[in-house]
Order: structure tokens, then C-alpha cells, then sequence
């Protein structure tokens, strides 16, 4: 079956079985691997992708939920990887393996949306991907570095 | 063209043992150099490659080694890594330890695999296949590869000085290097190292430079975090998962759910219309097979009974699995009911003599017997999954004479030669995509999975086969950490101090890491007994972070927490007290640091406690009293008087000897702090009729940001000695018994097995 999806800005159409999830068709139809695979089971959001603004665990949505709608993938996620999210995260060293950091700074840019300045309280009930390195420190500490960046660069503009 | 500078005699084993800074002369290596495309590269062989080439043929001759560094007219340095990268940062540590000593600015630096293809087709220069270099799943301080990496950055620098004073005519002694520039300060005249590179390939040096000494925490000045993070967080980074090649297709498996067993029948007409299904691999373990000499030998890497649907997408292929047929013949494992009555079976034999002394100093058992004050506990710790992240996968495509693979394995030695042996070509016609590694602790070490792909990968010559296991696959093939019971006996003196320990352990795998080698146990308790007895099952074991040692730590500090409770004593003091005699200062000064941070002994609400643990990982030998790593962690915890457990922090002090980048080695700690956590409060396999139970994360619970503690890594525990030892595994071992220690202090409960989440902690 034909699916019309929107990924990145880019209209896109797939011929898949219309309850391959999402997951799949980004990194297997589409060749986009920064979203990674984990689980399957939306336990550890390696998989998180934005669907119209939502941080959404990909592999469980089957690709027909999404036609339509607006998709970020982490190669979405700035034009330069200079989101303060991906500025943050270099400058406090916070990947280990890498392997969850896609999905967490996915899930850490739907949050920023939401709570421009989030509390410790925010980012534990709003991030709950695993990271089986341990970088979750460095996580909550580069989410805070984030927000701050973005609020110099409001107040600088503004 | 290329040139030999110098030819290299070996180094004896004594003087491996030497340290880094001291004894390295130019006579160690054999090094040469090419100009390439107007750059200049650089080799330099290991000495075991020297000794075996007969240096009059032309086909092994040294100017066939191959090189390490090259660098580009337009500055670009491109620096080939022996290590990959599995998130421990071993990949930029070699690239780093080549900058140091070139001088080169690390901005233009790019990493890659060193190709094992050419080591072998080039009479192992890299020493990776066979050979020293080999370092076990990416320890990166290894000295001779140490020695090795920062020779071939100090040899190319002196090349460059030289072709820039030639240059400018001037006297050698005159330039420096600094930041990718050779510079005359004379005549404030500057040459960049590309422009170099070309005239530096072609100087022929009287003598190699000496190596400098390392500073403390010198490398992390270079650079912080690790060369690939900025792919990683913009998700260019490619893991195993992530390779591709023009007309892949993938394949989806399931091995037999009891290890061992056989694959009896399945249907594959069941599925033969199945969209995009192209066919089944039946991977029968018991077809002979050549086998080849493997850095880790043995049925961990072996592929278990299977079958492997082909299909033209994954997702298809998963399908298609899930629809087949398959019975299974279980075999002998199925004995196994539960792990239940697999503990039982560690407990009774707990309760006759192991089956090998492992140690017997003074007279433990004569102590124990004449001793009216003795205290005894039994200890347990589950089956436990590494559990990376990134799920097993490779890719492999198999044409006539050929094997191409991708793999992310943590040993590149491993992958290749299974490689080899799978697809029965010789070494020169493999292949390897040494990919980034999601994640190891252990369980990349094996290639269990690139040959059921290679194997699969041969049914359909031609076409690259990428195989991905499920989250449910990976964890019930496992190679665990072994399930373990010990009972740990000791009789204090008249000062509540031990004069004597028995140590008698039950257990499905091997070793004793972090009971026979720890201060305790040699010679500081002076009568010691320690007893093993294996129950070989069916279910596979292999490395899990810290291996023996991540149980046996729990026991022992646990133990020591129990004696010291009946001495009446602060567990703090009695552990000084016992390791006032102790060679190694490294002991006492991580327990002074890690209190004295952590605020030892300050006044608690109650339902909060702290507990000390503290073990050393790495130190094999008892000749040097001053090795390997140790650890000392206090944990601040908090229950509930309705049982809930709450770990509020942990700090670490510890002494690796040296630390060559600071921020590398607490990402490390606190990593390793929260394994070892998960570890303890959560990790259990079961097993039901020889199966294992547990396969995805809603069954197999993984701590979360809202669960971290805050992790505090604290420096004043080394001692300076001139080592730099491992730091992934070390912090893993203290924090379970830590945490244990002061759940007793909150709670005034004992917790003697793993998980600790399954232990009712009310309190009143
Ligand atoms: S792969 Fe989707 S949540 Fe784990
Ligand atoms: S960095 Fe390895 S899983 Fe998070």
C-alpha cells in the first residue's frame, strides 16, 4: 500500500505493509538510521521521533497512524546540529555508546517545547528512555545547559 | 616511494613491564615511512612482525607495513584506531596518545579502524590478528599498545622537524612543534604540517625520538569528550544496525529456547507467500566446522540451533517468524525447571567441600573449629544480561571466495577470524566494517552473532544479509553472568577482628574475581580457605561487566559489614583496622577520601542510612600488592517504612594508579556506578523448564533518569602509582554492597541476594 508521510519537511511516499511501524519504514524504507531500535515494546525510547511536535516511541506506530503527519527524526532535528540540545550535549561529554542518545534528545527537544525551563521534577517524568551506559547525569545536566542557552539567545533577540 | 628507517629488536617481557615513560628506547619498533598523494604517511610494525619477517622478501618486506597516520596536504590527519569505539572513549584514546606526542592540531584529526584485511595481507603490521596488539574488548592503557601508539606520533613528528629545518636551513634544535605547525621562533617563520608532509616522508633519521612522559590527566587537555559524539548526537553515527549496502535484505531468527536443544521441524510453507519472504536458513551447530585459532575460544561464540527467515525487508521477515512452525527438541537443559530448583542445588552443595581449593593459607579450618565467636552468611547473586542497547546484528555478504562483514563487535580480532572460519576463507579475502559499537559490557565479545550471519549470508551468495536479533532473542541467548551461591564463614578474635575466613562457592560458571585477589584474602586475615564447586548447566555464561568479581564483591564487603556489626564496630573503622597492615596504600587512602567526601557518620533522619563497600578489580598477581583498580563507595539511601528503597547518591573514590583525562574516566565511574546499581536493585533471569523467562525490558527493569542518585567521582584515592589501570570495570563491584550495607544501617535488614527489589524492607 502507497503511505504519503512528511519526515523532515520532505514529502515522502512508502510501499509497505500499512502496520510496519514507523521505526521500520524510517530506517529501512527510507535508509534513516539515526532512529534506533531497542526494544519494540516502547520501553526504551531509542525510537523516539517527533510526530506534529510529540515526542512519539516509534516502533510501535504502525506507519499508517502517521499518514500526513509531520515527522522529526533526529536528522531533523536541526539543519546544523546546532540545536542547544546537540551544542549542550557536546559540551558536557554526554554521550557514552550513543546508542539511546538520538531517541533521549529527541524526547529532551519535545520537552523544551513544552517547559522552556523545566524542573529536575519535569525532566524525570518527562524522560524516561534507557540509557544503559549511566549517562542520566549528564542527561538532566545538559537538558538544564540547553534551556539556558536558548533563553541567552531570546534575550539577546528580543 | 618509501623508505626503512630503522629495523627493531624486541622487547623482552621484562620490559614490557616497565612503564610507559621510562623504557621506551627508538630500538623498539620498526617504522617506516610513504609519501602518499603529496601527504605523508607513517608505519610502524609491532616487533613480533619484525621477527617473523624474513626481511629480504619483497612480499613481506617493511616497506608493506602499513599505516597508522597519514597526513594530508591540506593538514588533515587521519589516525588509524586498533580499538574500537564502544562508548568507554578507546577509540579517542588512541588518537589521542598519537596527537600528544605529534603535535598535531586535534581539529583536523579523523579516526578509523585500522583494516585487519591489510594487517594480515601484510604480515601482521598492525599486530590485531594475531599478534600484541590484541587488547580485550578496548582497554585502551594497555602499556605496550601505549608505547606503540605515542611512537608512532613522536617518530612523525621528527620527520616534520626535520624536513622544515631543511628547509629553512637552519639547525634542527632551532624548531618546534606545536599545534600542527613547525615553527622557527628565530626568524618567527612557520610551516604548516601538510605543507610538510610530502619532504618529511622522505627523511631518514640517525635515531627514532624517545617518547615523553606522561603527565597527570595530560590527554584531557587535548580534547574533551570523544571523537565520534558529534555524529552521535546529530545520528550520523553508524553502529552495526545501521549498515547498509546496495541490495541488502534481512533476516529475522529465533534459536532453540532451551540452549542446547535441536531444531526438530517447521513449516515453511506456513509462510512460503508471505509478502517479501525469500526463504529459511536452518543453522545446524553440529555441521563440522574448521576451527580457527579465536582470541576467545569456545561454545560462547558458537551459534546455537536456529532457523533464519530471509525476507526483502525486516519487518517482513519478523512477521514471517512470528507465523512459522517451529518445534523444538529441548534436549537436557529442560531438567531445569525453575530457578528455584536450581537454587536448591547451589545451596545443598554449598553444604559439602568444594571441589577445588583455590586458597588454603595458615589453618582456616582448625581456626574456625576452635572459635567460639563466628559469624556466617549465605550470599546469592541470579543470572544476569549485559543488555546493551543496541540488539545483536550483522551483515554479511558471502560471493565465491570472498566475505565481506559489518559487525559491531567489541574485539575486531574476534569478528574477523569468525568471519573467516564461518565463511571457510582465508584471512586475505575477509573483510571487516569495524562498525560503532552500541554498547558491550561483555556481551560483543563473542561474534556469536556475525556467524549466524555469515552462515546465513552463504545461502544467498551474492546479496548483503543483514540479520537483527529481537530485544526477546538477544536476552534469552544470553552469555550471562553465572548464577552464584557462597557461604562465607569467619571466626573474629577477642578484638572482633577475623582470624580466619571460609569462603565456599557454588556456581554455573568460573573464576572468583574479587575474593581470592582482594586485600583480605592475602594476608591480611592470616587463615583463609576458599572453596569452589562448579554446576556446569546448559545455560550459556560469558563476561559480564567485571565477571566473577561483580558478585564476589557483594560477598565479601557484605561479609566484612556482618563482622564488623558483631565486633560492634563502625564499618568504616573496621575496615581501616583490618588494612592497617596492607601493602597498598591505595586502599586506605579511596576509604579516608570517599568518607571524608561523603560526610561519613553524619547524623541521618531515620529510614536513612549510608553504607562503605570496597574491592579492587584487576589486580591478578599477589606479587605486586599494587595493581589493578581499586573502589570505595558510600551510598546514602532512604526507605519508607513501607519498603520502598530510594538510592539518593553515591560517591566513588578509587586509584587506577594514574589518570591520563579526567572527564573520560568520571563518565566511566559514573556510568559503572549506575551498572552496578541496576545490577543490584534489579537484574534477575529465571528460568522455566530450561528457558529463560525474562526478555524485554517491562520484564527486566532498567533504572530511569527519575531513579539516578546523584553520583559524586572523587580524585584523592590515587596514590600516583605508575600505573593507569582499567576504570569500567572497577566502580561495578562496590556499589551493590554499599547500597546493602546501608539498607542494614536504615533498616537494621540484612540483604544477602540480588535482586534487592524483591526483598521486603519494611520497617517500624
Ligand atoms: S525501540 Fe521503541 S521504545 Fe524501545
Ligand atoms: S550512551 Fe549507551 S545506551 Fe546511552
Amino acid at each position: 500500500m502507497k503511505i504519503d508521510l512528511r519526515v523532515n519537511g520532505k514529502a515522502q511516499t512508502v510501499d509497505v505493509d500499512p502496520s510496519t511501524p514507523l521505526l521500520w519504514v524510517l530506517r529501512d524504507h527510507l535508509g534513516m538510521t539515526g532512529t534506533k531500535f531497542g526494544c519494540g515494546i516502547a520501553h526504551c525510547g531509542a525510537c523516539t521521533v517527533h510526530v506534529n511536535g510529540s515526542a512519539t516511541r516509534s516502533c510501535v506506530v504502525p506507519v499508517e497512524a502517521v499518514a500526513g503527519a509531520d515527522i522529526t527524526t533526529i536528522e531533523g532535528l536541526s539543519p546544523d546540529s546546532q540545536h542547544p540540545l546537540q551544542r549542550a550535549w557536546l559540551e558536557l561529554n554526554v554521550p557514552q555508546c550513543g546508542y539511546c542518545q538520538a531517541g533521549m534528545l529527541m524526547a529532551a527537544a519535545a520537552l523544551l517545547e513544552r517547559f522552556p525551563s523545566p524542573t529536575d521534577e519535569q525532566i524525570d517524568a518527562h524522560i524516561t528512555n534507557i540509557c544503559r551506559c549511566g549517562t542520566y547525569q549528564r542527561v538532566r545536566a545538559a537538558i538544564h545547559r540547553a534551556a539556558a542557552m536558548k533563553k541567552a539567545a531570546a534575550a539577546r533577540t528580543a | 616511494m618509501m623508505s626503512t628507517i630503522d629495523v627493531s629488536s624486541r622487547l623482552t617481557r621484562g620490559e614490557r613491564a616497565l612503564t610507559a615513560a621510562t623504557s621506551l628506547t627508538r630500538r623498539d619498533f620498526l617504522i617506516s615511512t610513504a609519501a602518499i598523494g603529496g601527504g605523508m604517511a607513517i608505519g610502524i610494525a609491532w616487533p613480533s612482525a619484525v621477527k617473523a619477517a624474513p626481511s629480504n622478501d619483497p612480499a613481506v618486506a617493511p616497506t608493506e607495513v602499513s599505516p597508522w597516520l597519514v597526513i594530508h596536504p591540506d593538514d588533515t590527519v587521519l589516525l588509524r584506531s586498533p580499538l574500537p569505539e564502544s562508548g568507554n572513549g578507546s577509540m579517542t584514546m588512541a588518537a589521542l596518545l598519537i596527537t600528544k606526542e605529534l603535535r598535531s592540531d586535534w581539529r583536523k584529526t579523523r579516526v578509523e579502524c585500522i583494516s585487519l584485511n591489510r594487517d594480515v595481507r601484510s604480515n601482521h603490521v598492525y599486530g590485531a590478528v594475531k599478534g600484541d596488539v590484541f587488547s580485550f574488548a578496548g582497554r585502551s592503557t594497555k602499556d605496550t599498545l601505549m608505547r606503540l601508539l605515542q611512537q608512532v606520533g613522536a617518530s612523525a613528528r621528527e620527520r616534520l622537524k626535520v624536513a622544515a629545518a631543511e628547509r629553512w636551513n637552519v639547525p634542527v634544535s632551532e624548531v618546534e612543534a606545536r599545534n600542527g605547525l613547525i615553527e622557527h621562533a628565530r626568524t618567527g617563520r612557520s610551516l604548516r604540517y601538510g605543507e610538510l608532509a610530502a619532504d618529511a616522508a622522505k627523511v631518514k633519521l640517525d635515531k627514532e625520538p624517545d617518547i615523553e612522559p606522561l603527565e597527570d590527566a595530560a590527554l584531557g587537555n587535548i580534547a574533551r569528550g570523544k571523537i565520534v559524539d558529534a555524529q552521535i548526537v546529530n545520528g550520523n553515527a553508524i553502529y552495526g544496525i545501521d549498515a547498509q549496502a546496495p541490495g541488502m535484505i534481512y533476516g529475522a531468527l529465533m534459536q532453540s529456547p532451551v540452549h542446547g536443544g535441536k531444531l526438530k521441524h517447521y513449516d515453511f510453507e506456513a509462510i512460503r507467500n508471505m509478502p517479501g519472504v525469500l526463504g529459511i536458513v536452518v543453522i545446524d551447530p553440529s555441521e563440522p566446522r574448521k576451527r580457527l585459532d579465536l582470541p576467545l575460544q569456545g561454545i560462547e561464540s558458537w551459534a546455537q540451533s536456529a532457523v533464519v527467515v530471509v525476507a526483502e525487508h525486516y519487518w517482513q521477515a519478523r512477521k514471517a517468524l512470528e507465523a512459522l512452525p517451529i518445534e523444538w527438541d529441548d534436549g537436557p537443559g529442560a531438567q531445569w525447571k525453575s530457578t528455584a530448583q536450581l537454587d536448591q542445588a547451589l545451596l545443598e552443595a554449598l553444604e559439602h567441600e568444594g571441589e577445588k581449593i583455590v586458597k588454603d593459607e595458615g589453618d582456616a579450618l582448625g581456626a574456625l573449629a576452635a572459635s567460639e565467636r563466628i559469624i556466617e552468611a549465605t550470599y546469592r547473586t541470579p543470572y544476569a544480561d549485559q543488555a546493551p542497547l543496541e540488539p545483536l546484528n550483522a551483515m554479511a555478504l558471502v560471493t565465491d571466495d570472498r566475505v565481506e562483514v559489518w559487525h559491531s563487535g567489541s574485539i575486531s580480532a574476534q569478528s574477523f577470524i569468525v568471519a573467516a572460519e564461518e565463511a571457510e576463507v582465508p584471512f586475505e579475502k575477509v573483510h571487516l566494517h569495524q562498525c560503532l559499537v552500541g554498547g558491550n559490557f561483555g556481551r560483543r565479545n563473542f561474534g556469536d552473532d556475525l556467524r549466524i550471519v555469515v552462515a546465513v549470508a552463504k545461502k544467498f551468495p551474492g546479496r548483503p544479509v543483514k540479520v537483527i536479533w529481537s530485544r526477546e532473542e538477544m536476552m534469552r541467548q544470553g552469555r550471562y553472568r553465572w548464577h552464584t551461591a557462597g557461604k562465607l564463614r569467619a571466626a573474629l578474635g577477642d578484638d572482633g577482628m577475623p582470624r580466619a575466613l571460609q569462603a565456599r562457592i557454588c556456581q554455573t560458571g568460573y573464576g572468583v574475581a574479587g575474593l581470592d585477589n582482594v586485600a583480605y584474602t592475602n594476608g591480611l586475615i592470616p587463615n583463609v580457605r576458599i572453596e569452589t564447586r562448579e554446576i556446569p548447566i546448559h545455560i550459556l555464561w560469558g563476561s559480564y561487566r567485571a565477571p566473577g568479581y561483580n558478585s564476589y564483591a557483594f560477598f565479601v564487603e557484605s561479609f566484612i559489614d556482618e563482622c564488623a556489626a558483631a565486633a560492634n564496630m563502625d564499618p568504616l573503622e573496621y575496615r581501616l583496622k583490618l588494612l592497617e597492615k596492607h601493602a597498598d596504600p591505595g586502599w586506605i587512602k579511596c576509604l579516608r577520601e570517599v568518607a571524608a567526601r561523603a560526610g561519613w557518620g553524619k547524623k541521618l533522619p531515620p529510614g536513612q542510612g549510608q553504607g562503605i563497600a570496597i574491592s579492587n578489580w584487576g589486580n591478578w598477581g599477589s606479587n605486586d600488592p599494587q595493581a589493578g583498580t581499586t573502589a570505595a563507595v558510600v551510598a546514602h539511601v532512604e526507605v519508607s517504612r513501607s519498603g520502598e528503597l530510594r538510592v539518593l547518591q553515591l560517591d566513588i573514590a578509587f586509584d587506577c594508579g594514574r589518570v591520563l583525562n579526567r572527564d573520560a574516566v568520571v563518565a566511566q565511574m559514573e556510568g559503572g556506578m549506575l551498572f552496578g546499581l541496576n545490577m543490584s536493585l534489579n537484574e534477575e533471569l529465571n528460568i522455566a523448564n530450561g528457558r529463560i523467562v525474562e526478555g524485554n525490558f517491562d520484564q527486566y527493569p532498567m533504572l530511569r533518569l527519575a531513579d539516578t542518585p546523584r553520583l559524586n567521582v572523587h580524585f584523592g584515592g590515587l596514590t600516583g602509582h605508575a600505573r593507569y589501570s582499567e576504570i569500567g570495570e572497577p566502580p561495578v563491584g562496590p556499589v551493590g554492597p554499599a547500597v546493602a550495607n546501608a539498607i542494614f544501617r536504615a533498616t537494621g535488614k540484612r540483604i544477602r541476594s540480588m535482586p534487592f527489589r524483591k526483598h521486603d524492607l519494611r520497617w517500624t
